[in-house]
């Protein structure tokens, strides 16, 4: 019975992995990327400003206030975002009034040159950014976002299924925790992707589920609407985020108030949390009697809490945090500890070191399926059709995907700054990179078209800060002893990632007669009179 | 924020710690000292306890410094890395994850001392909540 089941969760997750595996790399590798959608988008704008740029926080919040005042009179809402963790600007933002029909209003962001107060003057050119990838992972792209997130959710639930049937199958958890055996063929594939996804398993189990936790709305609306009615979700939402009830429109224009200088906020806000610590301030209804001003802690100290504290117009403190329900504060730490807006730098980079051995986790099972079916396959003489298809959709996707990634880089800094929808031609430009890795993948013989795609690949990485040296003046030579760490970081990350698929292209090249190698012999201890046939090229 | 002392500290416990669970096991002693050596059963379970308590100083070290929430999931974090770093080195550099794990049990162990002990047991500073 013991051995029956553990058969039947092999069976599972060889299946489940498989249907769902090509999907989930995507998801896996652009929420890696994710991590750092705002570094991304600033490597992205050259235009801005280098970060580092110190200025003390309450200069800042006076210069943002006169600019506000001068620019959003009547706002309906205004926020204040200071320099600090990682966001490199002083930024201002607000929304108008709705107008009649609108559910918001206007929203409008400026950046502020802190030398100035005014806007900054260089205009960023206009770039999907970090933040496409960040779409890709749960809205895909090419279709409705709700298609997207319906794929992506039912995949997620064959990575939940894979992974609980994965630990299921896995006979000896504890006695190969720290076993890696190279160059064994599919013995060393077998052993690295049990190790990637032993030694990250409670990152890969959390991020599985609470994934599917973010959209359990979505995917199980049911409960919401037996309760609420088919059409009253809103009703739901505004409860469960304790959300107040917006000014009714008819009640005309408030009386009006003065609003205390912002600074006294701060300072108060300060002694409460520590200097520099305080990471926006936002003023609703700014110029009436009812204003609210709220300040918003700096993310690191909680997962979940993100420490507020409310005043008055005047700068009086008003009632602090609402307190929340257990169900809320559940819901909020899961999806907290998806985002990982709390992490810092160091934790950041370790989010970002779990997201690849995730991606690499999800590779190596596509891997090791076509892997441990190819000598079946060299034997009959023949690639199936199917088996085929996997080994292209393998280098199509695990290699494709990094080259359209390299490739949307390119073109942020090759495309004309001027070209009609430049945002969307940056996103074809990755697609399109893709997809002719895929055909050639088709066209070439497997373990060249590994190879080879590995090889561009690198190239197209390792070259991206050559590329960034000509086309802006904030290449490494500059950036480096500037301290510009948005800048530097993403360049030496590109060539540590160029480097890496160098080292793959390198050893799958190097190993090719080891690994032949060893299937004739095993070929020949199976059967004697079986000529050795070259297994790792099924053309 | 994560500091430096924190980071450095939780890398170097975790990392010393998990090379001294796997040298507990035959096959990585053998790894590590030559095929067919296996350790004693006075020094498989000194190994052993040596191990768990770098896992637990790390641990300890994260949630004293970062709160239980941020400092258990940044543990985690680490216990990855580190894991993760010794499978890679141990097929291809046996003896260099050894030394490594001598530097940094005497990092480690000079971090959480610097830090302060009496700091770490002080209740006002165990983040309860």
């Amino acid at each position: 019975m013991k051995e029956g089941l553990r058969q039947c969760m092999a069976w599972l997750h060889t299946w489940a992995g498989l249907v769902a595996g090509w999907v989930l790399f995507v998801v896996f590798l652009t929420g890696t990327a994710a991590y750092f959608n705002a570094e991304i988008t600033r490597w992205m704008q050259p235009e801005l400003p280098a970060a580092g740029i110190s200025l003390p926080p309450a200069q800042a919040v006076s210069m943002a206030q006169t600019r506000l005042a001068g620019q959003a009179a009547g706002a309906e809402q205004w926020t204040v975002l200071l320099p600090g963790g990682r966001n490199p600007d002083l930024s201002v933002s607000w929304r108008a009034p709705a107008r009649d029909g609108q559910r918001f209003g206007r929203f409008q962001r400026e950046i502020l040159d802190p030398a100035t107060g005014l806007p900054a003057e260089a205009k960023p050119r206009t770039t999907g950014g970090g933040n496409l990838l960040y779409r890709i992972h749960y809205d895909l792209h090419y279709m409705p976002a709700v298609w997207g997130r319906w794929i992506v959710g039912i995949c997620s639930m064959f990575m939940l299924v894979a992974i609980i049937s994965g630990v299921i199958t896995h006979k000896k958890i504890f006695a190969d925790f720290f076993t890696f055996r190279p160059k064994k063929g599919q013995r060393s594939w077998l052993d690295f992707h049990n190790a990637l996804s032993v030694l990250a398993l409670p990152y890969h189990l959390m991020i599985t589920y609470t994934g599917l936790v973010i959209f359990m709305f979505m995917y199980m609306p049911f409960g919401i609407t037996s309760s609420y009615g088919q059409n009253q979700q809103q009703v739901f939402y505004d409860e469960l985020y304790n959300r107040a009830q917006p000014v009714p429109a008819s009640a005309g224009a408030p009386p009006l108030g003065t609003l205390a200088p912002l600074q006294s906020v701060l300072a108060q806000a300060e002694q409460a949390w520590g200097p520099g610590q305080v990471r926006s301030l936002s003023v609703q209804r700014a110029g009436t009697t009812d204003t609210v001003v709220t300040a918003t802690r700096q993310y690191g100290h909680s997962v979940s809490r993100n420490g507020q504290l409310r005043f008055d117009g005047s700068g009086r403190p008003l009632d602090t945090d609402s307190a929340r329900g257990n169900a809320t504060a559940v819901h909020a730490t899961l999806y907290a500890l998806h985002e990982g807006h709390f992490a810092g730098w160091p934790l950041r980079w370790l989010f970002f070191l779990a997201g690849i051995v995730g991606t690499a986790m999800v590779a190596t099972g596509l891997i090791l399926w076509t892997v441990k079916r190819r000598p079946r396959q060299a034997k009959a003489g023949k690639t199936h059709f199917g088996h085929g298809l996997v080994e292209c959709l393998n280098i199509g996707t695990i290699v494709g995907l990094p080259i359209g990634m390299a490739v949307y880089f390119w073109a942020n800094r090759l495309l004309p700054i001027e070209l009609d929808m430049r945002r969307n031609w940056e996103a074809h430009a990755m697609f399109i990179a893709w997809g002719l890795t895929l055909l050639y993948a088709v066209a070439r013989p497997v373990m060249r078209g590994w190879r080879e795609t590995l090889w561009a690949a690198s190239a197209l990485y390792l070259l991206l800060p050559l590329l960034n040296a000509v086309t802006t003046r904030r290449h490494l030579g500059v950036s480096l002893p500037a301290g510009d760490w948005f800048m530097a970081g993403f360049d030496l990350t590109m060539l540590a990632i160029g480097a890496s698929l160098g080292y793959a292209a390198w050893t799958l090249g190097r190993r090719k007669p080891v690994a032949a190698a060893a299937t004739a012999r095993k070929a020949r201890a199976a059967a004697p009179s079986a000529t050795p046939s070259p297994a790792q090229e099924p053309a | 924020m994560t500091s430096l002392t924190t980071t450095v500290g939780g890398l170097t416990l975790a990392y010393s710690g998990f090379v001294a669970l796997s040298l507990a096991m035959d096959r990585h002693y053998a790894d590590v000292f030559g095929r067919g050596q296996e350790p004693g059963e006075r020094q498989r379970l000194v190994l052993r306890l040596l191990g768990a308590m770098g896992l637990v100083l790390s641990f300890a070290l994260c949630v004293v410094r970062d709160g239980w929430g941020v400092g258990s999931v940044l543990w985690l974090g680490m216990l990855t890395a580190c894991a993760l770093a010794l499978v890679l080195l141990l097929p291809y550099a046996p003896r260099r994850a050894l030394e490594l794990a001598v530097v940094s049990a005497i990092v480690g162990s000079a971090t959480v001392a610097l830090d302060g002990i009496h700091g770490m047991l002080a209740p006002t500073r165990l983040p309860l909540a």
